[in-house]
């Protein structure tokens, strides 16, 4: 069956604005439960969940897995029927880059909203009797117009690699089904013995797709970046090596601690990965208000990077504080230990740490693979296409999930028709992408593949 | 009027619809070409199976007749696929097609309200608009009136049925074809075509060496398929198993040559799931052998029935090829097998409720709307029957949904896609079949065929305290856990569950009910096949959960309507393909809209956006 994803209920998220770089983006959510749904992410709930038709909060959005906030936001609460779509509603007002709009997204993914689809808010406010009738069939043509574009930007993006990818993974599951459904479908004594289940089809599968999922991150970490701080003590020498990553003096380097006052934050790129590299203070007991805050501002920096480099000064050795982060942080992949200034009479650099040189650029080289590792770290892929739609990687999941069901329930011996039922549900999320598997397909898979029928 | 109704046909379809209309109320007429042949069973000794055995028991709890006459008929018993889950569990019987048959005609002759009359139906009569049945016109010149007809005419409208060389106008063998009628359909402006089917040779059981094949037994206890709790007390024959060899596949293939399918003789399509010999030896070489199941056609009959090798070959190659099986070395063939091709009505112009869109009043079921299957016919043919007699009464149509039924499955599936082949019913075909169980075929549909008026009082409360029954039975589940001292009486790992519920312990794919039964002396109050039920609700509850989760899901689009004669011309913004589909199947909803093939997302927004606009088809 096709899936629809006209639920017409359902709570769903969608950016209003245009999709790109702008002062303001505007993301909408609607549906049954949206108001309460939405309260659960942002940072004063009660003033939601108690909140008015036509009024506006200011707040926080919050990730509902780690708690951390996302983007400062101002909410707009309507409430049913008195909105666009006649549905409880928020409108979300937040900044308008790209990366903070998706993970706005993200976030409301995590919290129960889907995805809209092409025109689903339109015609949600079209049931629900907001619109003028005269204008449906312009609506209709919108809607129209709209999927065709999505069908068509869906298929461009679906580059005939990818296209081919998932349907051999989805044809090796069919044959997987098929097997499975014959032997639902027929008695035991009616198949005899030739029937076995290809039970590496599965393990396969969730290897092929896996592999694809980790393409679509690895995609985004070369489309969108990834931010790196240099942290560590004054003096350490986190401006030089800085400095040294760009090949041009820009930050200030002294032998005066606490040079750098405020973060300094510059693109680079690492082996073709574009890195957003940041110079923080240096971290020590300030007295200065200047520097607290910018103390305060480089711990916000390092809390939100996906690497952190902790620099360590080779040639007086670690301060009480640096133990102590090592000691933290020692088995953390987000850090990494560099003891710097091995050019000097330094201690000798300890097992845990990489060693370099920010004046001489000793180890330079073994840094930079360094990072570049920790960075692509366990999402290697051996796939050669890579799929770059966030839809195309959540429907990868969704089958992924299923499938790791399926597993465990052959492995634990649950019983075939209920592994069955997982098994169709992986197969429909890849059919969403490819193209839908239809019932009549695995009947014709048994046909023509196992001599069955009295 | 003569009658309120004409049924045409006292095959499994026929039987079911004069039934259930005369039951109505309605005064009915059975026409039907030989009185000695109502209900007969033109292949397999057997009814049931995997997904027709719960059409049995779908049939029995919305009031048909079938399930009591295999009950009373059987001679072996056996549940399928005990070991492979609940959603394709199955009874299967073997029957006595002689008793089947004579206890379908007394059924019928006793029915008050019910004539049965030997004829055969030429041609519809049909109002001057042409748009409104008013009887039909038989091969003798009888012209008989009323107020709606149905049509089940099984593999009998221009039948013809081949055997090797040998050709003639047959529906089954030494039964003549229904001629006429087909061409006369087709002139009316019906879409008509061929397909086809074959059943192998009956043997002589007395030239059979048993000895040499594997026996089969039935199961120890013989339950019934209608709702009821008794068992069964017929006596249980066995079947047996022998295998072709590549002896048998090297005289097929020496003379393939004289098939009528090799040689174009055929046309109609015939059912992959069921593959002649040839076909087999044609399509799978490699297979060095194929399984026959050698079954009884009666207690007291000497013919024996060779499941599994149809055959439309010459006779002298038929005795050829079988004389190469061990055990019919010296058999000797007592009916040939054959092969008949047969017309059927394109189903696609048919509602939902089995009522043609051309003609209102006619209502067609079984074989004709290209099924094929006892099972298969029957639930059709009351369904039909059910419709016929709720549009006497000018009452809304009883419409099965694919979530409450496979008789909806079915019938969803014949008149939103059609066929290509003779369909058989699959569990696979039905998406929510873990919802399906042949258990509860009574919790499904009993209450539908009581609010139709084919279902007792007496068997609603039944069912009542069958319901809460299993409810007890499912807090006892709950309650009742592992103790200590239980270990004495239970496998060894059952240690690792001290302490947990009986539903805790279920969940486990190891655990299994057959082994805490006897802990809890309480549960053994219940008939044991509540227990069971119970049980596997329990066993199952997580994917029955997430199952009813797509349910609603589905159910949310089936519930948005659109009505049959809606003007889908006037609709922009859908493709002219879709619209033709749609003009042709004219859904009832946006769920069964969907389901045409070829009709897209976006075609679908736009209807919902219509329908969504025009009052009562909100997704609410
Ligand atoms: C050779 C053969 C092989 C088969 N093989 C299989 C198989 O492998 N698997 C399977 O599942 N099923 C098989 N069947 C099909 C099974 O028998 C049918 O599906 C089932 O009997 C259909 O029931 P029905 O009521 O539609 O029609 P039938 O049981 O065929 O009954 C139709 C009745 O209507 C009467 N009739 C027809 N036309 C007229 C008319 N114009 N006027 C008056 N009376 C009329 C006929 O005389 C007959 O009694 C086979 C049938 C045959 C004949
Ligand atoms: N010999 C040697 N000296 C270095 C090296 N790296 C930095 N230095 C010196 O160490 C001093 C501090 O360097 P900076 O880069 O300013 O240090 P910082 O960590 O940015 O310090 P703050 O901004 O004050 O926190 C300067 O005098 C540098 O020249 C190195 O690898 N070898
Ligand atoms: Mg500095």
């Amino acid at each position: 069956m096709k899936d629809l994803f006209y639920d017409t209920r359902e709570p769903i998220a969608a950016l209003a604005t245009p999709w790109g770089e702008s002062a303001l983006a505007v993301v909408r959510t609607t549906g049954d439960g949206s108001v309460e749904k939405f309260a659960e992410l942002f940072s004063s709930p009660g003033k939601i969940l108690t909140a008015e038709g036509f009024t506006m909060h200011y707040g926080y959005l919050l990730d509902p897995s780690s708690g951390i906030e996302v983007d400062q936001i101002t909410a707009a609460v309507y409430k049913a029927p008195r909105s666009y779509t006649g549905q409880d509603s928020v409108e979300i007002f937040c900044h308008g880059s790209l990366p903070g709009i998706k993970s706005i997204l993200k976030a409301l993914q995590k919290g129960g909203f889907r995805e809209a689809a092409p025109g689903e808010f339109t015609l949600r406010a079209f049931l629900n009797g907001k619109m003028d009738l005269s204008q449906a069939e312009a609506v209709a043509e919108i809607i129209d117009a709209k999927s065709v574009r999505a069908h068509n930007l869906a298929l461009n993006r679906l580059s005939g690699g990818v296209f081919k990818r998932i349907n051999s993974i989805k044809n090796e599951l069919t044959q997987f089904m098929s097997a499975v459904e014959v032997q639902l479908d027929y008695p035991d004594d009616e198949i005899g013995g030739d029937t076995v289940l290809p039970s590496d089809a599965v393990k396969k599968a969730l290897e092929s797709i896996q592999e694809l999922i980790n393409s679509f991150e690895i995609g985004v970490l070369y489309r969108e970046g990834i931010t790196v701080a240099l942290a560590g003590g004054t003096n350490a020498g986190k401006s030089s090596l800085f400095n040294l990553f760009l090949r041009e003096d820009r930050s200030i380097v002294s032998e005066i601690d606490g040079t750098t006052r405020d973060y300094i934050e510059s693109w680079i790129t690492l082996q073709g990965l574009p890195v957003r590299l940041f110079d923080t203070a240096g971290l020590r007991d300030a007295q200065h208000p200047v520097e607290k805050e910018g103390i305060k501002r480089s711990n916000e920096i390092i809390a939100n990077s996906a690497l952190v480099l902790y620099l360590i000064d080779g040639q007086s050795g670690m301060s009480d504080a640096d133990k102590k982060v090592v000691e933290e942080n020692r088995n953390n992949r987000r850090y990494l230990f560099v003891w710097n200034k091995i050019d000097t009479k330094a201690a000798e650099t300890p097992s845990w740490a990489v060693g370099v040189s920010a004046l001489s650029s000793e180890g330079f080289t073994v840094l930079e693979n360094e990072i570049v590792e920790r960075i692509m770290g366990s999402r290697h892929s051996a796939s050669d296409v890579m799929i770059d739609s966030l839809r195309q990687k959540n429907l990868l999941e969704r089958s992924l999930e299923a499938l790791n069901r399926v597993k465990e329930g052959v492995d634990t011996g649950v019983s075939l028709d209920g592994v069955a039922m997982d098994l169709k549900d992986a197969l429909d999320a890849l059919g969403e992408i490819t193209g839908e598997v239809t019932s009549d397909e695995i009947l014709n898979n048994i046909f023509s593949n196992f001599c069955v029928g009295k | 009027m003569d009658f309120d109704a004409i049924v045409i046909g006292g095959g499994h379809a026929g039987i079911e619809a004069c039934l259930s209309v005369s039951r109505l109320g309605f005064k009915t007429l059975l026409i039907t070409q030989s009185l000695d042949a109502i209900g007969r069973l033109s292949c397999n000794p057997a009814v049931g199976g995997l997904s027709k055995g719960n059409i049995v028991r779908e049939v029995d709890a919305l009031g048909g007749e079938m399930a009591r006459l295999i009950d009373a008929s059987m001679i072996q018993f056996r549940i399928l696929n005990r070991r492979k889950g609940p959603a394709v569990q199955a009874p299967r019987a073997q029957a006595d097609k002689f008793l089947y048959s004579s206890l379908a005609k007394r059924t019928l002759e006793h029915e008050p309200g019910l004539s049965i009359f030997q004829d055969t139906v030429t041609d519809l009569l049909v109002s001057a608009s042409g748009r409104e049945i008013q009887g039909v016109v038989t091969e003798r010149g009888n012209t008989i009136t009323s107020s709606v007809v149905v049509l089940t005419t099984g593999t009998f409208m221009e039948g013809k049925i081949f055997i090797g060389e040998y050709q003639a106008s047959s529906g089954r063998l030494g039964e003549p074809a229904a001629v006429g009628l087909g061409t006369n359909l087709r002139k009316r402006g019906f879409r008509v075509g061929r397909m086809k089917t074959g059943t192998p040779a009956r043997v002589a059981r007395s030239s059979i060496d048993f000895s040499k094949m594997e026996i089969q037994e039935g199961d120890e206890e013989m339950l019934p398929f209608s709702f009821s709790e008794k068992k069964i007390n017929r006596p249980s024959v066995p079947c047996y198993i022998t295998f072709t060899n590549s002896g048998t596949h090297g005289v097929i293939n020496t003379n393939m040559f004289r098939s009528p399918l090799y040689g174009g003789d055929i046309v109609g399509k015939g059912p992959r799931y069921c593959p002649s010999l040839e076909d087999k030896v044609v399509r799978f070489p490699d297979r060095d052998r194929h399984q026959i199941f050698v079954e009884p056609e009666g207690l007291e009959s000497e013919e024996m029935y060779l499941n599994g090798i149809s055959t439309s070959l010459p006779e002298d190659v038929q005795i050829d090829f079988l004389r190469t099986i061990p055990g019919l070395e010296n058999v000797v063939i007592m009916r040939p097998g054959y092969a008949v091709e047969y017309d059927y009505m394109d189903p696609t112009q048919l509602y939902p409720w089995l009522e043609t869109k051309n003609i209102s009043g006619l209502f067609v079921a079984g074989q004709t709307n290209g099924t094929s299957g006892y099972e298969e016919a029957a639930c059709q043919g009351l369904v039909a029957g059910i419709n016929a007699g709720l549009k006497l009464q000018k009452k809304e149509p009883l419409v099965l949904s694919r979530t409450d039924s496979y008789t909806g499955v079915l019938i969803d599936d014949l008149v939103t896609l059609g066929t290509e082949e003779p369909y058989r019913m699959f569990t696979s075909r039905a998406e929510y079949r873990l919802n399906l169980r042949h258990d509860s075929a009574d919790i499904r549909l009993l209450p539908i065929g009581y609010r139709a008026g084919l279902q007792s009082r007496e068997n609603m409360d039944r069912l009542n305290e069958k319901i809460k029954g299993i409810e007890e039975i499912r807090e006892l589940l709950d309650k009742r856990r592992v103790k200590e001292k239980d270990l004495e009486n239970l496998p060894e790992d059952y240690k690792i569950h001290v302490g947990k519920s009986f539903s805790r312990i279920l969940k486990n794919p190891d655990a299994s009910l057959e082994d805490l039964i006897p802990l809890e002396p309480e549960l053994s109050r219940y008939p044991s096949r509540w227990v069971t039920h119970a049980g596997l609700d329990v066993k199952y509850e997580g994917y029955i959960k997430r199952q009813n989760q797509q349910v609603s899901r589905f159910k949310r689009m089936e519930k948005m309507k659109i009505p049959p004669d809606f003007n889908y011309d006037s609709v922009e913004g859908i493709s002219s393909e879709s619209r033709e589909k749609l003009k042709a199947i004219r859904p009832l909803s946006l769920g069964q809209a969907s389901r045409i093939s070829g009709v897209r997302n976006s075609d679908i927004a736009v209807l919902m956006v219509l329908i969504g606009r025009k009052g009562g088809g909100r997704g609410d």
